[in-house]
C-alpha cells in the first residue's frame, strides 16, 4: 500500500479515520489520567488528632449514666457479699464479663441480690426502692425516711444513707422513671461511703470490688491511652514542621522590638543559628544580614532578635534524631503586622 | 465535664485531577513544587514579633563615688528610669526586683543572677564629684545574655547640670537598643497658666521634656499662645495679644529680647518656623477671612502663599522644606491640606467624619498629626501625609494641639477636663499605647516641643 492509497483510503474513508483518530485520543487520555491517578497517591502518615465532637461528649455523659447500670450490678453483688465477704469478692471478678455483655443481661442479675437481699437487715432498703417507681421520683426520699425511724435515726446516716442517696440518683434521673432495677442498684452505692466510714473490713472488700468495675467503666480514658504513639510507620518523627514551628514559637515568646513606624514591613534580619545537640545555642547567633529602610534601626531589631534566641533557650525539645537538619538554624526577623 | 478524646485521622493530601484539567493541573502542581523548593531553599524560618512588647531594662542606682555623690547618684539613675519608662518603649524593672546591689561600678556584675529576670539590658554607672568640683558621670550598658557590653560613656559637667546627663545618657540606651534616635535631651515651651478660669494669667514657660527646671519667660501681663520653638533653640515664636492686635513676636530665650515678626495690619498669629530657622510661616487676618505669609527673617520680606476667601491657618512645615500643611475651611469645614512650600495648589488630604485643625508634620516626615473635632470630642490623632492610615491616638474632651518629640515617636497636647478645672499636658506614643501626664507647676497648655539640644 502506497502513501497514494492511504491518501486515497483517508479521503474515500473520512469518517473511519476521524473514529481511529479520537479512539486512540480518548483512550491516551484515560490511559494518562489513570496513571497520574496513581502517581498521585500520597503516602499516609498517622497523626494523633484529639477531637472532641458532641457525638463523643454526649458518650461521655452517657457513660456517666449508662454506667449505673453497671453499678448496678456490682451493688447488687456487694449486698449479696455483706454476709460471706470471699465469695463477694469472687462474684465481682465475674462481673466485669456481664457488663460487657448487653443491657439486658444486668437484669436477671439483680434478681440474685434481691433475694439475698432478705437475709440481711438492708432488705428495709430494697422495700423503699420497690415502692419508688410506683411512687412518684421525689416522693422516694422521704420514704426511706420513715423507713429508718423505727430504727434510731442516728443510725440512719450508716445504713440507710445508701437509701438517701439512692434518692438523689433518682432526682438525677426522674426522667428514667422505667428503670427501677437501676434505681434498686443505685441505692446499694451509697453503703459503700458508710462502710468507710466504719472501717468493716467485708465493706471495705465490697468497696473495691466495686472500684474496679467503675474504672472500667469509665470510657472516656481509655480512648486517649495510644493516641500520640505515632504512625506505624514511624514518618511522624520526621515532620519537619513539627520542630520549626515550636522553634518558632519559644523564639517568638522572647522576641519584642517595639518599633511603630509605617515602613515596620520594610525590616528584616537573616540571623544563623548554630546548635548543639542538647538544644542550646552553639556560641553566638549570627547576623547574617539586615535590611530596613534604617540601618541603625533594622541592627537594633537584629540584636534584639539575637538576646531573644539567647534568653529562650535551652530548646530541649528539638527531635534528637534529625539534629542535622537544625544544627544551623537559619531565621528571619520582621516586624510584620508590628504597629 | 468535657474529657479529651482521642482518635487517629489519617492525614491526606488529597490532590484531585480532572481529566479535563489534568494538563493545566499538572502544570500548577510543577510549579507549586518549584516553588516549595525555592521556599526550602531559602530555608529561613520566619519570625515576627507576637505583639508590641517595651524592652524590660535594669537601670540600679548608680554607684557613688563619693559620701557626698549619693543623692545625685541616685537621682541619675531615677531620672532616666522615669524617661525611658515615659516613653512607652522601654519598660525598667521595678527597684524591688533588683537581682544584685551594685556596689562596684569597675566590676562585672553577676550576669548569672541577673538573666533570669529577662531583661535586655542592664545600666550600670557611677557619679563622682571630682577635685576641681565637677560631677563626673559614667555608665555602662550591659546585654546580660552574652555579658557583652553594648555602650559606655563618661561625662564631666558642672553639678548643677546633673539632669542634662540623665538625659543624654538616656538617649544613649535609646539609640542603642531602638536604633534610633532619642528625644529626652529636649525642651518644651508651654503657656503656664494661674488664677481663676475667668481671670487667667497666661505665661510663657520653658521645661525639659520630664517636666523638671521650669522657667518663665513672661510676666503674663499680656495673653500668650501658640509658642513655637526655633529649631535653633535659642529662639521662640508666639502670639501675644498687646495693646492693639494680636501679633506674632519672635523671643530669644537667652537674651530675653522680643520682637514684632512682619509689619503685618490686623491681627497675624499660628506662626511656625520653617525647618532650616531662617523662615517663619503665620496667618494674616484679612477681613473675614484669613491666609497664609511667610517672613524671610534676614531680609525682612514677606510672600503671600494663600489668596482665598476662607480661613487658611495653622501652618506647618515638611521636615525637609518643601512642602506645608495647614488648617482651611475653604471646603466648608476646617480641613487638613498640603501644598509647596512655594504657595500653589493644595490637595486635601482629611477626609473622614468632624474636622480637622492645628496640624502637624512630624520631624520623621513620615505622620502629620492634628486635633479631630466631631460628636462633642476632641481627638488627638495622626496619618500619613497623604491622609491615608488614620490613627485616633486618644480622645475625649477636650484633648488639643499635638506636637512631636524630635524624634517623631512621641507626641506631647494638652487635655482640658472642663469646667473650673485647667488644661495638663500629656504624652503619648505614636501607636497610642502609652500616655502619660507631665508634671507641672499649675494648668499649662499649648506645648512645643525642642529639637534635641546636643
Amino acid at each position: 500500500m502506497t502513501a497514494k492509497d492511504l491518501i486515497r483510503f483517508a479521503r474515500t474513508r473520512k469518517g473511519t479515520v476521524l473514529s481511529v483518530a479520537l479512539h486512540v485520543l480518548v483512550l491516551g487520555w484515560g490511559l494518562f489520567s489513570f496513571s497520574a491517578r496513581s502517581m498521585v497517591a500520597p503516602p499516609e502518615d498517622l497523626v494523633p488528632v484529639d477531637v472532641i465532637s458532641e457525638d463523643n461528649t454526649s458518650k461521655a455523659k452517657a457513660g456517666a449514666l449508662t454506667g449505673k447500670k453497671e453499678v448496678a450490678k456490682l451493688l447488687a453483688d456487694k449486698i449479696g457479699e455483706k454476709k460471706p465477704t470471699e465469695d463477694i469478692v469472687g462474684k465481682v471478678d465475674p462481673k466485669p464479663v456481664t457488663e460487657t455483655d448487653a443491657a439486658p443481661t444486668p437484669q436477671p442479675k439483680p434478681e440474685k441480690p434481691v433475694e439475698k437481699k432478705p437475709d440481711p437487715p438492708k432488705p428495709v432498703e430494697k422495700q423503699p426502692d420497690t415502692p419508688k417507681p410506683v411512687a412518684e421520683k421525689k416522693p422516694e426520699p422521704p420514704k426511706p425516711a420513715p423507713a429508718e425511724k423505727p430504727k434510731p435515726e442516728e443510725k440512719k446516716p450508716d445504713p440507710f444513707n445508701p437509701d438517701q442517696i439512692a434518692s438523689v440518683l433518682n432526682k438525677d434521673k426522674p426522667k428514667q422513671p422505667p428503670k427501677p432495677q437501676q434505681t434498686a442498684a443505685a441505692t446499694p452505692e451509697p453503703p459503700k461511703h458508710k462502710s468507710e466510714r466504719k472501717f468493716d473490713a467485708e465493706k471495705m472488700a465490697s468497696l473495691i470490688n466495686q472500684k474496679d468495675p467503675t474504672r472500667q467503666a469509665v470510657t472516656g480514658a481509655e480512648l486517649n491511652a495510644n493516641a500520640a504513639l505515632g504512625s506505624a510507620r514511624g514518618m511522624a518523627d520526621s515532620n519537619i514542621a513539627s520542630w520549626s514551628g515550636a522553634f518558632q514559637t519559644a523564639v517568638r515568646r522572647c522576641f519584642g522590638f517595639p518599633y511603630n513606624g509605617q515602613d515596620a514591613d520594610l525590616y528584616e534580619a537573616d540571623i544563623d543559628i548554630p546548635m548543639r545537640l542538647d538544644g542550646t545555642v552553639a556560641g553566638e547567633p549570627r547576623i547574617v544580614a539586615v535590611r530596613g529602610p534604617s540601618r541603625s534601626v533594622a541592627m537594633a531589631m537584629a540584636e534584639s532578635a539575637r538576646r531573644a534566641i539567647i534568653q529562650c533557650q535551652s530548646y530541649s525539645f528539638l527531635p534528637k534524631t534529625q539534629y542535622e537538619s537544625w544544627k544551623l538554624i537559619q531565621l528571619v526577623f520582621g516586624l510584620k503586622d508590628l504597629r | 465535664m468535657i474529657s479529651k478524646f482521642g482518635s487517629k485521622v489519617p492525614m491526606q493530601s488529597i490532590t484531585r485531577v480532572s481529566r479535563r484539567g489534568f494538563i493545566a493541573g499538572a502544570g500548577t502542581a510543577a510549579l507549586g513544587l518549584s516553588a516549595a523548593l525555592a521556599q526550602a531553599q531559602q530555608g529561613r524560618l520566619r519570625i515576627d514579633p507576637a505583639d508590641f512588647k517595651p524592652i524590660p531594662i535594669a537601670i540600679p542606682p548608680f554607684v557613688p563615688g563619693g559620701p557626698g555623690d549619693a543623692d545625685v547618684a541616685n537621682g541619675i539613675a531615677q531620672v532616666i528610669t522615669n524617661n525611658l519608662k515615659r516613653s512607652g518603649y522601654f519598660a525598667p524593672l521595678d527597684q524591688a526586683a533588683f537581682a544584685e546591689r551594685i556596689t562596684n561600678f569597675d566590676q562585672v556584675p553577676q550576669f548569672a543572677s541577673w538573666k533570669p529576670l529577662s531583661v535586655q539590658g542592664l545600666l550600670t554607672g557611677r557619679a563622682t564629684r571630682q577635685g576641681d568640683g565637677r560631677l563626673k558621670a559614667e555608665f555602662r550598658l550591659w546585654d546580660v545574655n552574652s555579658g557583652q557590653q553594648s555602650a559606655a560613656q563618661q561625662y564631666v559637667t558642672a553639678p548643677e547640670y546633673w539632669r542634662r546627663i540623665a538625659h543624654i545618657i538616656s538617649d544613649q540606651i535609646y539609640t542603642t537598643l531602638l536604633g534610633e534616635k532619642g528625644y529626652f535631651d529636649s525642651r518644651v515651651v508651654f503657656v503656664d497658666e494661674s488664677g481663676p478660669s475667668d481671670r487667667r494669667v497666661k505665661r510663657l514657660a520653658l521645661m525639659d521634656q520630664d517636666g523638671a527646671n521650669v522657667r518663665y519667660l513672661t510676666r503674663g501681663a499680656d495673653l500668650v499662645l501658640t509658642p513655637r520653638f526655633s529649631p535653633s533653640s535659642q529662639e521662640i515664636t508666639y502670639m501675644e495679644f498687646g495693646q492693639g492686635d494680636p501679633k506674632v513676636y519672635l523671643f530669644n530665650i537667652e537674651t530675653g529680647q522680643r520682637e514684632i515678626v512682619g509689619n503685618f495690619p490686623g491681627m497675624s498669629f499660628s506662626p511656625r518656623f520653617s525647618p532650616d530657622g531662617q523662615r517663619i510661616i503665620l496667618s494674616l487676618q484679612q477681613g473675614g477671612n484669613s491666609n497664609l505669609f511667610v517672613m524671610d527673617l534676614r531680609s525682612r520680606t514677606t510672600t503671600r502663599l494663600t489668596d482665598t476667601p476662607a480661613i487658611d491657618t495653622s501652618p506647618c512645615y515638611s521636615p525637609d522644606g518643601s512642602q506645608i500643611c495647614f488648617e482651611s475651611d475653604r471646603g466648608g469645614k476646617p480641613q487638613i491640606y498640603v501644598m509647596p512650600a512655594t504657595g500653589g495648589g493644595a490637595q486635601r488630604i482629611s477626609f473622614g467624619e468632624g474636622s480637622y485643625s492645628t496640624p502637624v508634620w512630624s520631624p520623621r516626615g513620615d505622620y502629620i498629626a492634628f486635633t479631630k473635632q466631631g460628636g462633642g470630642q476632641f481627638a488627638i490623632g495622626i496619618m500619613k501625609t497623604d491622609g491615608s492610615g488614620e490613627r485616633i491616638l486618644t480622645s475625649g474632651f477636650h484633648n488639643e494641639g499635638p506636637t512631636f518629640a524630635p524624634n517623631g515617636r512621641v507626641l506631647m497636647f494638652f487635655r482640658d477636663p472642663g469646667g473650673t478645672a485647667g488644661p495638663s499636658l500629656y504624652t503619648i506614643d505614636v501607636s497610642g499605647r502609652f500616655e502619660q501626664k507631665v508634671p507641672t507647676p499649675g494648668y499649662a497648655s499649648d506645648p512645643a516641643w525642642s529639637p534635641l539640644l546636643s
